[in-house]
């Protein structure tokens, strides 16, 4: 445990720029919108900015991104093949604790099932994560209903939190203890072991008041989806309302799938693309012959809440997949973002 | 910072965005949580916007036509070439050219080609492509009220008490629209939808009359009797705001329940009862789609008429509102792309010619012109050479017509199936490599900007066009497309208060913009209008087609999100292509959806192949089976090539019709 004044914490990312592409939440200019972005400069930085709409993971997932690289060569009949992996180096500043939840979700689906996705691996291998720990929640989250905030526990190298006009600088890897070293950080002394649970606990009693858009207690609604006790007309009654856009796919922070195309360049060179996909499209799920698993479109959503809340799954990320950010409720048309489905099925129970 | 805010191009809804830009490519697209449209929200075509821009399907050179190919040439040649051919058609008043106008370009490109037409070759023979209900719509609402636009705003959806939505189903065509509603109904106000499928809008509503094919204006001419008999009516608004409601009240008495009932299928009492509900709320918003599946005039001025007997025009919250289905669907009718209009529905028959021609320094045909489909289908029309921009279908209407043609000119950024019909193709620069400004539905401009280079260093639209004014002499005299948005300004009332740095400054700004609205207008205000709101003429006709022994389904057709009239530009991106061919892959012919009832009687199952057959034409396609469908009643989404070729363009007519096109026909068991 270190400390390092306000004033001085953004030094923390100056030094690391000068060894890593430095991304944080910058906050747009023109309309203020706050999206998880590389800086060129790490004064772009803004460590009191709110959740950003862009989850973190585009860094380590990108919406879209060349894989390899080929080209045909027709007379010499001989292709040339390149893989393209994103090998930078990159630190991740100020990211909050439930959006780490979601990438150390993402780790386990691309790296730690049967097969390790080398796409991935390239862009997580040499990265330095600084996480902030949010003493105040913001109006869309409920990470207290989901185990994933509103401090992180695990998955950061340096994990910041504001105290007084301090900021308390813990260390969760020894890369991150041998960089505090390196920056010559003070030492805290043991009472701020007390004064962080303080400002912990002050955020989780600021849930009440403050993150009034989204209630999500999803322990027994977990119970019921993995048993599949939930009845065919509250699921229809969800599936009438999606549109079938993928937003709530795409701002997932632990939403992982893919789809493959090819993308044919002006120069008669292709790129292999891998960019997001979602299970809410009816051509995700699609083979040949009509011999879609997941026809109506109530099937679809359930899918997602299934991976989402459901036990089976949760045993694969060693948690449920949602981390409790609320995105997926504001870019719904539908109106039917994962809280409000929670609350959907509860209110089903309690009937 | 990599993002930066931008505008959907695909539908007329004008959700704002964000586009990713690295290295001078474009790699990303994400919701704009602030933007007062979308409010983070974006549809599966806004969501994969970037897809499309980063194609590589482009037009990268100028080419003419030698020897019967395409040949890569300069744009000085080119433009050589294009004005030694037209010469030809010189000094006949120019009937015999005609001018496709695209509603996906900008305004700047849309004047400027509207300023060619008529200022270089002197000709009012100007459409907007994909187009048929919008300036029907446009039409009432100015006739009537003297805005030819929506006379509400998208931002007063969650607002307003009472929703009526006419027609096909807006959460497939505007899906954010078709959200706001969903969100507002879910939050208390009541939506009534008039639809003769169970649409998703349908599912969403409170109420679903699921009238009888082709019965939309009886049951609105319903709506205004029982409105009037039931003393609902807002009598003192009537008296305050409105002229010739007598015309209108005697042509909706004549409709007995007795025939609404048998004509919609729906109760006279549930209509008495809606229409109360509809005088009686604080206020009221009516909703229908325009484009190739919109509603014809006639219906249109029924809704106009129901809402003026309501009380519902001109007051907060309210109004009666087209839906654009294209990006800049209202913005090319706004720059004058039309056979009779000028910009800002100014008519060219009309004083405000006299404007331009100063303007211009140049002389004016003012008499209209006309539709350029008319003029295809008409083979006397004389129509020797067509000028062509952005077309974005991927099926190319009346195909046999333009290739009889003698010279055909395209414009465009992309690849496209026109080319082949085309003797001079001139690449322009694509949406973000240009600065442009759009014109959403309910008519707020919002400026698109320059975010990367133009692709292969092709020229914008306020280079190109120049030059090709230059060759007849004219002197354009612009440096950028703020300088052709200067020039709109200067011209059209309605733009006169807007400027490229207000725009920048804001996410938008609804017209009319000038000395009294400096920020703008959200709606139109009976108080301030200035004049009475006009009953628009309807037709007092309320045949509605009937099925017989020989053709006994009435079929009606529709539009799906992913297929959306064969567009062109949805082609080039991933995932919505892929859903469109998900629907194909399973259906490879098309399909018909009938109710479970129907099949059973035609002994067909699920993927059957069957024959429709009408009076003028016969299709196969495979069976769907629905609950969506009512007994009767057959429905096909318009998204195969040859469906549209082979079968519904023999019902040109019926087409013209727009949305209640509905074609008597029988299905046969293959
Ligand atoms: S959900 Fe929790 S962890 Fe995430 S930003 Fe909100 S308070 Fe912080
Ligand atoms: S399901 Fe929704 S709330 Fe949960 S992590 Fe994903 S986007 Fe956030
Ligand atoms: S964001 Fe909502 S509407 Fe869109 S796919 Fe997800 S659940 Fe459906
Ligand atoms: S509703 Fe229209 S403008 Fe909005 S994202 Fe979809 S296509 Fe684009």
């Amino acid at each position: 445990m270190y400390l390092i004044e306000k004033n001085n914490v953004m030094k923390l990312a100056e030094e690391l720029a000068k060894s890593y592409d430095l991304y944080g939440p910058v906050i747009d200019k023109e309309t203020k919108q706050v999206f998880f972005n590389k800086v060129e400069n790490a004064s772009e930085i803004s460590l009191t900015a709110e959740i950003p709409a862009l989850p973190p993971k585009t860094i380590v997932f990108p919406q879209i991104e060349r894989i390899t690289k080929y080209k045909y060569d027709k007379t010499a009949k001989k292709a040339e093949i390149a893989m393209t992996y994103d090998d930078r180096s990159k630190a991740i500043f100020g990211i909050r604790p439930c959006d780490l939840t979601g990438i150390l979700v993402l780790d386990r689906f691309f790296l730690g099932q049967e097969f390790v996705d080398d796409v991935y691996k390239e862009h997580r291998k040499r990265m330095f994560i600084v996480s902030n720990t949010c003493v105040v929640p913001f109006k869309q989250c409920f990470c207290v209903c989901t185990d994933s905030g509103p401090a992180a526990d695990e998955g950061y190298d340096l994990n910041l939190t504001e105290i007084g006009d301090m900021y308390l600088v813990e260390t969760g890897s020894e890369k991150g203890k041998a960089f505090a070293e390196k920056m010559g950080l003070k030492p805290a002394g043991d009472e701020y072991i007390t004064l962080k649970k303080k400002a912990v606990d002050k955020s989780i009693s600021l849930f009440e008041k403050v993150a009034t858009d989204n209630k999500a207690w999803i322990s027994r609604v977990m119970n019921r989806v993995t048993t599949g006790f939930i009845k065919d007309d509250v699921w229809k009654h969800i599936g009438n309302q999606c549109f079938e856009c993928g937003a709530c796919s795409f701002v997932c922070p632990t939403c992982s799938c893919f789809n493959i195309e090819d993308h044919n360049r002006f120069d008669g060179s292709t790129d292999r693309l891998r960019e997001w996909d979602s299970c809410s499209f009816e051509g995700y799920t699609k083979m040949a012959g009509d011999h879609n698993p997941r026809h109506p479109v109530e099937d679809r959503r359930n899918k997602r809440f299934f991976c989402k809340l459901s036990y089976s799954q949760s045993k694969k990320y060693l948690r449920p997949g949602c981390v409790g950010c609320g995105r997926c409720q504001w870019v719904c048309p539908g109106d039917i973002g994962l809280p409000n489905v929670v609350t959907y099925i509860r209110r089903e129970i309690t009937e | 910072m990599d993002y930066k805010s931008g505008v959907c191009n695909f539908c007329g809804t004008g959700c704002g965005n964000y586009l990713k830009i690295t290295d001078g490519r474009i790699t990303g697209v994400f919701s704009s949580r602030n933007h007062p449209v979308s409010k983070g929200r974006l549809c599966v075509r806004g969501w994969h916007l970037h897809e499309w821009l980063m194609t590589d399907q482009r037009i990268d050179a100028p080419m003419i036509r030698v020897d019967g190919s395409l040949k890569k040439v300069s744009y000085e040649e080119a433009v050589n070439f294009m004005m030694d051919r037209m010469s030809a058609y010189k000094g006949k008043e120019n009937k015999e050219i005609g001018f496709l106008a695209s509603p996906r370009s900008s305004n700047e490109n849309n004047y400027l080609f509207m300023k060619l037409a008529r200022g270089v070759f002197k000709t009012n023979n100007i459409t907007l492509d994909s187009e048929s209900g919008h300036k029907a719509s446009l039409n009432v609402l100015s006739e009537g009220t003297g805005f030819a636009g929506m006379t509400g705003s998208l931002e007063d959806i969650a607002k307003t008490d009472f929703i009526l939505v006419v027609g096909s189903d807006l959460t497939k065509m505007n899906p954010i629209i078709g959200s706001e509603i969903h969100k507002a109904q879910m939050s208390g106000t009541k939506v009534v939808t008039i639809c003769s499928r169970s649409s998703q809008i349908a599912k969403l509503s409170n109420v679903h009359l699921q009238i009888k094919p082709g019965s939309k204006k009886v049951i609105l001419g319903a709506l205004a009797k029982a409105a009037i008999s039931s003393g609902a009516a807002d009598s003192d608004y009537i008296s305050k705001f409105t002229e010739g409601v007598e015309v209108f009240k005697n042509s909706v008495n004549s409709l007995e329940p007795a025939d609404i009932e048998a004509l919609t299928g729906a109760d006279y009492s549930l209509i008495t009862s809606i229409a109360e509900e509809l005088c009686k709320s604080s206020s009221a918003m009516a909703f229908w789609s325009t484009g190739i599946a919109g509603l014809d005039q006639d219906t249109v001025s029924y809704i106009y008429d129901l809402f003026l007997v309501a009380g519902k025009i001109g007051k907060e919250f309210s109004g009666v509102n087209p839906i654009a289905g294209i990006a800049n669907l209202q913005g090319g009718y706004d720059m004058g792309a039309a056979p009779d209009l000028l910009t800002g529905f100014q008519k060219i028959n009309s004083d405000a010619a006299s404007k331009f021609e100063k303007a211009w320094g140049t002389t004016l045909n003012k008499e209209a012109g006309r539709d350029i489909y008319d003029l295809l289908a008409d083979k006397n029309s004389g129509l020797k050479a067509l000028v062509v921009a952005d077309h974005d279908e991927g099926i190319v209407r009346y195909e046999k017509e333009i290739e009889a043609l003698d010279f055909v000119v395209y414009f465009g950024a992309y690849d496209n199936p026109f080319i082949k019909h085309a003797d001079v193709v001139f690449p322009v620069a694509a949406l973000i490599e240009d600065n442009g400004t759009y014109t959403n539905t309910e008519r707020r401009v919002q400026l698109s900007q320059k975010r990367i280079e133009p692709f292969e260093n092709v020229m914008p639209g306020w280079k190109l066009f120049p030059m090709i004014a230059a060759k007849a002499s004219q002197n354009w005299n612009y440096s950028s497309a703020e300088d052709v948005f200067k020039e709109i300004t200067s011209l059209t009332p309605e733009y006169a208060g807007l400027t490229y740095a207000k725009l920048i400054d804001s996410m938008g700004i609804q017209w009319p913009c000038n000395d009294k609205n400096p920020a703008g207008c959200r709606r139109l205000d009976a108080e301030k209008a200035g004049r009475k709101f006009k009953f628009a003429d309807v037709s007092g006709n309320y045949k509605t087609p009937s099925a017989t022994a020989e053709y006994p389904f009435l079929l009606i057709r529709g539009q799906g999100e992913h297929f959306w009239h064969q567009n062109n530009i949805m082609k080039k991106s991933y995932i919505p292509k892929r859903e469109y061919n998900a629907t194909l892959l399973v259906f490879p012919e098309g399909y018909v959806e009938i109710c479970k009832e129907d099949a059973k009687a035609l002994q067909v199952r699920e993927h059957w192949g069957v024959k429709i057959v009408s009076a003028s034409g016969a299709m196969k396609v495979s069976v769907k089976i629905s609950d969506d469908v009512k007994p009767g009643t057959a429905y096909v989404p318009y998204f195969i090539r040859e469906m549209i070729t082979e079968f519904l363009l023999e019902h040109k007519s019926d087409i013209g019709r727009g949305e209640d096109a509905i074609i008597p026909v029988r299905i046969e068991r293959v």
